[in-house]
């Protein structure tokens, strides 16, 4: 039997390393949450006076003159359509793959490595390769060599989140679908799928949100376009790319332009993850 | 021991269909009803067996999970339209054995079956079976509830669709007549549209029943089908068994000592992936004859 | 399974339940043997005391037919009993019906002694060689039934059993004679009348006592060998000897 007195001692020395872990806990919380605020609040007390009819209707101006964001807004809007267009089906089809078909074969270890690989995979290097193989032999930037590179970059990111949302799906679904005679593309497609849907598209979404800031790979292929353009085949505009080149240049009115694409850039990405996020909630609700 | 008692006479003019297989024993022989001393399995060595209400005839099977046997040697034989309870310790092969019989454990890469699993005399592990065909006579139920996320009408049109092309009416028709056999029918009626998932655990299991019982399978399986159910959804399941095993041969495995007396007629006692003791369920409940039934179901440790 | 054990449960307070159950009856068995003695003496001795005793002490027999009842009861509802454990559960509730009734006999006997004793006639006492002789046997059956019971052996059992034939001849010859005493003496009717009535007590022990070596064959065998006859009774008994078990 501990005496009482050693027993007061031990429980007042737990309070105290507990007292002083979770300080240290909400400080740190505290200072990367600092960062953050302060950064959001920099971006919306300089971007959101310069919100406007203007910047939707009008395309990107030459200094000095007025003008908007609107050749840039729909050039990112086609390049990021384009890029879940040709990366999303991939992406599923893979996960599909590696989910399904080939779980414990070699072949797909391999398959998810060089997919992780991919995935943390430096956005430039993307940039770099679409241009060797795709702007050297066409010989000029192109909105479909930049809507190729964003399709790389939604590619891994869709396959790893549709694989681990169809691993989600319990094996006894599987079995009660098999169980009753159906062959295994039927399982997967009405039965599977379905259960997975708001978790596969939640990856899109999460996909979506990834590229729409994307800059460097739109460097070096779709570049960028003053005027008003929807000709995938030439250079295109883009936010990000017109957020980079006008906040480097010397003229006041184009930082306030940058400053307003970015904070469009950050809204769009925000309300695509409170998207996503509800869509997981209501899954997980649903059953 | 023959548990004569439970075979009425009824039975013994009903003809067993499938007799195309080369190697099947004659059937409608004459039926004596033998004493069979000292044997306590109802398999093969008891000799030529011709019952014609033999529904599957287990022989000799085998079952790996990788390098590990889970199923040595197993011999019995499921009468048609009666129910079969699996009881045993955790890990003694009922659910494995449960699993041969429609070939579900092939989802699985490294399990594997040898034996034979003849289904009115024809041998379902041979690799020549059509899967999706044989899994349409032989329907299953698992341990949790599993409804697919679509619409309960749905539910049970899935599987159907899987075989037969029907009007809308004829469907209708069919999902209705599947949720009435499942005891469902009032509970559901008027929300048919409604997610499976949406009703109670108890529920959930009795669809997964209408939905198994609505492609007409001639066997059910049934894998603990309430262990995840309170007393009231057991008792409705139970009862649905006894309404339903005049229509099918049901198979079932429990942990639930007491739910298999209740609603089985013949019981296999199985132990470390032997089957130990095989006959029928009032026997092997008031008076077993091997020492591990006795232990296991009196909770003695052996 | 030549042997009942009623041990081994997971459970201990399950084992301790069994057991105690068991132990009650032979406790029971054993109080319902000494009244059947009592009963024989308090009549052949004409003691009037004893007999007084006899009838007084039945309503122990009774309770404890009723406390072991409540207790099997409880056992069947919480334990669910399978196997030997029910066989035995369904035994003993049997069995002590059985020791019940025949504690009934005892006291039927005792208050023969107590009117034979009462109306001072000696005129019975000629007639008590058989009944005691009868008695004797009945009292050693009834123990040997008990004993069998006690050590679940059901080829005792069937040894106890065949006693009862014994006891109904002996029945048969005591009803004969007893007859022959009524059409000798008319008057002595009255006496000899008692004298046939423990005379047909003892004979519905030996019954009783048969009873219970049924059961024992139900225990251990988990055959009803109730309504058989002796040849099949035989068989089942000895059929662990030879036949399947672990």
């Amino acid at each position: 039997m501990r005496s009482s007195a050693a027993a007061t001692r031990l429980y007042r020395r737990r309070r105290f390393v507990n007292a002083l872990n979770l300080g240290a806990s909400v400080l740190a919380t505290a200072f990367g949450l600092f960062w953050l605020v302060w950064l959001l609040w920099t971006l919306v007390s300089h971007g959101y006076q310069w919100i406007n009819l203007d910047l939707f209707t009008l395309p990107t101006p030459p200094p000095g003159s007025a003008g908007g964001l609107s050749n840039a807004i729909v050039g990112s809007l086609m390049l990021t359509g384009v890029g879940v267009a040709i990366g999303t089906p991939v992406g599923v089809l893979a996960g599909t793959y590696l989910s399904e078909f080939a779980r414990a074969s070699r072949l797909a270890s391999v398959v998810r490595f060089v997919n992780d690989v991919l995935l943390s995979a430096p956005s430039i290097l993307i940039g770099v390769f679409i241009y060797n193989i795709a702007v050297v032999t066409m010989g000029h930037f192109s909105g479909w060599a930049g809507g190729l590179a964003l399709a790389l970059i939604v590619i891994p990111v869709v396959v790893r989140t549709t694989e681990d949302m169809l691993r989600l799906v319990p094996d006894s679904l599987r079995e009660a679908a098999a169980a009753l005679g159906a062959p295994r593309w039927r399982v997967v497609l009405v039965i599977v799928y379905r259960a997975a849907r708001a978790g596969i598209l939640t990856g899109v979404l999460l996909a979506v949100a990834r590229i729409s800031g994307e800059t460097a790979p739109l460097l070096f292929t779709a570049l960028n376009n003053q005027f008003w353009s929807t000709n995938m085949g030439q250079p295109m505009a883009n936010l990000p790319v017109v957020i980079f080149q006008f906040a480097m240049s010397p003229y006041k009115d184009w930082h306030h332009l940058a400053w307003a694409g970015a904070l469009l850039i950050t809204f769009t990405i925000l309300i695509l993850n409170i998207i996503a996020r509800i869509l997981v909630r209501t899954r997980k609700t649903g059953h | 021991m023959e548990p004569e008692t439970l075979l009425s006479a009824d039975r013994v003019a009903s003809v067993e269909p499938g007799t195309a297989s080369a190697g099947a024993a004659p059937v409608r022989a004459p039926r004596p009803v033998p004493e069979r001393s000292g044997n306590d399995t109802l398999g093969p060595q008891t000799g030529p067996d011709a019952r014609s209400d033999v529904k599957i005839r287990v022989r000799g099977l085998n079952f790996h999970y990788g390098k590990f046997q889970a199923l040595h040697d197993i011999s019995l034989e499921i009468r048609e339209r009666y129910v079969t309870a699996f009881i045993g310790p955790s890990g003694c092969g009922k659910t494995t054995l449960l699993r041969a019989f429609n070939r579900i454990y092939e989802l699985y890469p490294d399990q594997r079956a040898s034996g034979e699993v003849i289904l009115d005399g024809e041998n379902i592990l041979d690799p020549r079976q059509d899967l999706n065909l044989l899994r349409a006579r032989i329907g299953m139920v698992f341990q949790k509830p599993t409804p697919f996320p679509m619409s309960i009408y749905d539910n049970i049109a899935f599987g159907v669709r899987l075989y037969e092309r029907l009007s809308r009416t004829r469907m209708g028709e069919r999902v209705e007549w599947a949720l009435r056999k499942a005891a469902l029918w009032g509970e559901v009626k008027d929300k048919l549209k409604q997610t499976g998932t949406q009703l109670s655990g108890g529920q959930q299991q009795r669809l997964c029943i209408a939905r198994a019982i609505a492609v007409k399978p001639e066997v059910l399986l049934l894998d603990e089908p309430a262990s995840a159910l309170d007393p009231i959804s057991t008792a409705h399941i139970e009862e649905l068994l006894d309404e339903l095993k005049k229509d099918y041969t049901i198979v079932i495995v429990t942990h639930n000592m007491q739910q298999a007396a209740r609603v089985s007629d013949y019981t296999a006692f199985m132990y470390l992936g032997k089957l130990i003791e095989f006959s029928a369920t009032d026997r092997i409940f008031t008076n077993p004859q091997r020492k591990e039934t006795e232990d296991y179901i009196s909770g003695r440790y052996g | 399974m030549n042997k009942i054990e009623i041990g081994h449960h997971i459970s201990q307070q399950f084992n301790t339940e069994l057991e105690d159950i068991r132990q009650r009856v032979l406790a029971m068995g054993g109080l319902v043997e000494q009244q059947i003695g009592d009963a024989l003496s308090a009549l052949v001795d004409a003691d009037i005391q004893l007999a007084e005793v006899v009838v007084r002490s039945d309503y122990k027999v009774n309770a404890m037919e009723v406390a072991i009842d409540e207790e099997c009861t409880h056992i069947i509802a919480r334990r669910q009993p399978a196997a030997t454990d029910l066989r035995l559960v369904v035994a003993v509730i049997k069995t002590i019906t059985d020791l019940e009734r025949i504690g009934d006999e005892a006291e039927r006997i005792a208050r023969m002694a107590l009117r034979l004793a009462e109306a001072g006639n000696g005129g019975a006492r000629k007639h008590f060689t058989q009944i005691e002789y009868m008695g004797d046997r009945v009292r050693k059956m009834m123990h040997e039934a008990l004993d069998a019971f006690a050590r679940t052996d059901p080829n005792a059992a069937v040894a106890v059993w065949r006693k009862d034939q014994r006891i109904d001849e002996e029945y048969e010859a005591i009803m004969r004679q007893l007859i022959t005493f009524m059409m000798e003496d008319p008057r002595s009717i009255p006496v000899v009348l008692d004298v046939m009535w423990s005379a047909r007590a003892l004979e519905r022990i030996g019954d009783r006592a048969r009873n219970i070596c049924e059961y024992v064959i139900y225990l251990v065998r988990g055959k009803d060998v109730r309504h058989t006859s002796l040849e099949q009774m035989e068989k089942e008994a000895r059929k662990g000897t030879g036949g399947a078990g672990a």
